[in-house]
């Protein structure tokens, strides 16, 4: 029967749930904003956000996997953003972009050492950090912002990381997709995979086949923090300036979307999948509520509620499926 | 005849300690290859503490362990694997969230190169996994690609002894395996422990069923509140006996008085 089989997909698949939603969404969203919602050039804005949210949130979901959590990536964003534009105007953007990436490891590792080897709990340290780097973004930045001159955006490689557009879209998106596809293949076909998955099941267990268990959180980390700060890279690319307050609260943006996108917060499942489209049904409802003249005020509290909405009904369709 | 050659592994003055609590009391013992040694006790008395050690999830507070001739100088499960040290543990293990596949073969899996890179070879995975899924009586609507936690309690601990037994090597260490298994499972599982002695290794077996285990053994070690209490062939005293010490708790006078 058509109802058993679709229950097995969602019983099997934790994503379906917010796929369901997105396309609920955006049926809903075009058909009430009278085209402002669902045209070429508001797909492309949403688009963007969903390409940097979604760099960061790749990452939050691996360490999700793992069974800890990140929180400090919204500073590591800004601090990729700040890296990035400043060096973006004294050498090439490419150097830059590197840089960024190596400073967002350098964060990444920090978490995950003090994690794996004091053994003291994630969101503490991370907590930490979230403040040591928006400290030190807003130090830096000192109240005014970093930006960078038209006459120095017309370089490739500043087209490339974020500065321009194809057919529309940023450039960022393509840093998107291959992420994604490279961090599926990742997590579904290598031994670090396997290994990352299994520690997020039971890290016990793990270990006592011989998995590092320390080595593969730390991995987590700074794979996390490198995504965040390369978001970051690319957010300012495409703005042109970046200031300390780059990156703010998204790091809950980039849980909420883990977990609307079926990643179980106790780590050992992750649906990389999922938790993209988590964030393109974040940046839709944000740009919705834009489009239709909601004053911003409102925002935080509407996207709120539609998130636990959103939740609530991903919860409900799981336990319709897993119900026999 | 075994007793003339070095020890496998050997255990020397081993104390443990997991914050104020005394785990393992000065504990000496020595295993040969080609040995069936049957570990017993109560609940608590620092039987699987020591295994955990010889597996390497422990690491001792002092005294040494040496195996093969060497004193190993760092612990960890993966060094344990890498020297062939197998071990069924009770409760850990499995990976619920895995596939049975991906459980089997956890820290040891197997890899093409596709284009250079390393991709989990999932045909072997699979195949072998199914092999041993079948040999160890699981249903037949199980897969390879289910997850343990669709599997029943028996059905794990097969999983778990059919890995050990694929993965053969020097020793196999057994924490309480036929916990959760029907008779005709049970017996399965002593038959193999035998038929791995007789190929050559050394099998710790732990259990609370003393005897059950004297009938398959070559040695006991009765152990009690973190210390080792008796170390006899299963020749020199039969199971009444052996329990009568387990039962005295190691109090060494009333045991040495003749009854």
């Amino acid at each position: 029967m058509a109802l058993t089989g679709f229950k097995r997909l969602v019983g099997r698949h934790t994503e379906i749930g917010i796929l369901l939603i997105a396309a609920l969404l955006i049926a809903y969203f075009s058909a009430s904003s009278d085209g402002r919602w669902a045209n070429a050039y508001n797909i492309g804005t949403i688009l963007q956000v969903t390409a940097t949210l979604g760099l960061m949130t790749l990452g939050v979901a691996l360490v999700i996997g793992t069974g800890e959590i990140d929180i400090s990536v919204g500073s590591t964003f800004g601090m990729g953003a700040l890296v990035y534009l400043w060096l973006a105007l004294r050498v090439d953007p490419t150097l830059a972009v590197l840089a960024a990436l190596a400073v967002g490891a350098l964060i990444g590792a920090f978490n995950g050492l003090v994690i794996t080897r004091t053994g003291t709990p994630s969101l503490i340290v991370t907590l930490g950090t979230l403040m040591i780097f928006r400290g030190l973004a807003i130090a830096l930045t000192d109240g005014f912002s970093f930006s960078i001159p038209y006459a120095s955006r017309g370089k490739f490689t500043y087209w490339l990381f974020g500065g321009g557009d194809i057919m529309g879209i940023n450039t960022a998106i393509i840093w998107l997709v291959l992420a994604l596809v490279i961090l599926m293949l990742v997590l579904g076909a290598t031994r670090f995979g396997n290994r990352l998955l299994a520690v997020g099941g039971s890290a016990a267990s793990a270990h006592s086949r011989g998995v590092r268990v320390d080595r593969v959180k730390l991995a987590a980390f700074i794979i996390c923090g490198m995504l965040a700060s390369f978001g970051g890279a690319l957010e300012a690319g495409k703005l042109g300036f970046a200031d300390g307050s780059m990156g703010r609260l998204m790091e809950l943006q980039a849980i909420a979307s883990c977990v609307l996108g079926g990643c179980l917060l106790a780590g050992g499942q992750v649906s990389l999948v999922g938790a993209l489209t988590g964030v393109f049904v974040l940046s839709s409802i944000q740009s919705y509520l834009v489009v239709m003249g909601v004053r911003p005020q409102w925002f935080m509290l509407l996207l709120g509620v539609i998130v636990v909405g959103a939740a609530l009904g991903d919860r409900v369709l799981r336990q319709w499926a897993i119900r026999r | 005849m075994a007793s003339t050659t070095t020890p496998l592994i050997q255990v020397k003055n081993l104390h443990l300690y997991f914050g104020a609590f005394h785990a393992l009391k000065d504990v000496s013992v020595d295993f040969r290859a080609g040995e069936l040694i049957g570990l017993v006790g109560d609940n608590g008395a620092g039987k699987t503490t020591l295994i955990r050690v010889l597996c390497g999830i422990h690491t001792p507070s002092s005294g040494e362990v040496w195996f093969d001739g060497r004193k190993v100088e760092k612990f960890h499960p993966k060094l344990a694997i890498d020297e062939g040290i197998e071990t069924i543990q009770q409760s850990v293990g499995l990976c619920d969230n895995l596939s049975i596949a991906r459980n089997f073969y956890l820290g040891r899996e197997p890899v093409k190169r596709i284009l250079g890179i390393p991709i989990l070879d999932f045909a072997l995975m699979r195949e072998k996994s199914t092999k041993v899924i079948r040999e160890f009586g699981l249903r037949d609507n199980v897969s390879a690609d289910d997850e343990v936690e669709r599997l029943s309690g028996g059905e794990r601990q097969s999983v778990k002894i059919g890995r050990a037994v694929e993965f053969k090597n020097r020793v196999v260490i057994m924490d309480e395996p036929t916990n959760h298994l029907s008779v005709r499972e049970r017996e399965h599982v002593n038959e193999l422990a035998v038929s791995l002695k007789e190929q050559g290794l050394l099998v710790i077996y732990i259990t609370h069923d003393i005897f059950q285990v004297h009938k398959l053994a070559d040695r006991i070690v009765i152990m009690e509140n973190g210390e080792k209490i008796e170390d006899a062939s299963t020749h020199t005293m039969s199971a009444e006996a052996l329990e009568e010490v387990i039962r005295q708790g190691g109090r060494k006078v009333t045991k040495k008085e003749p009854v």
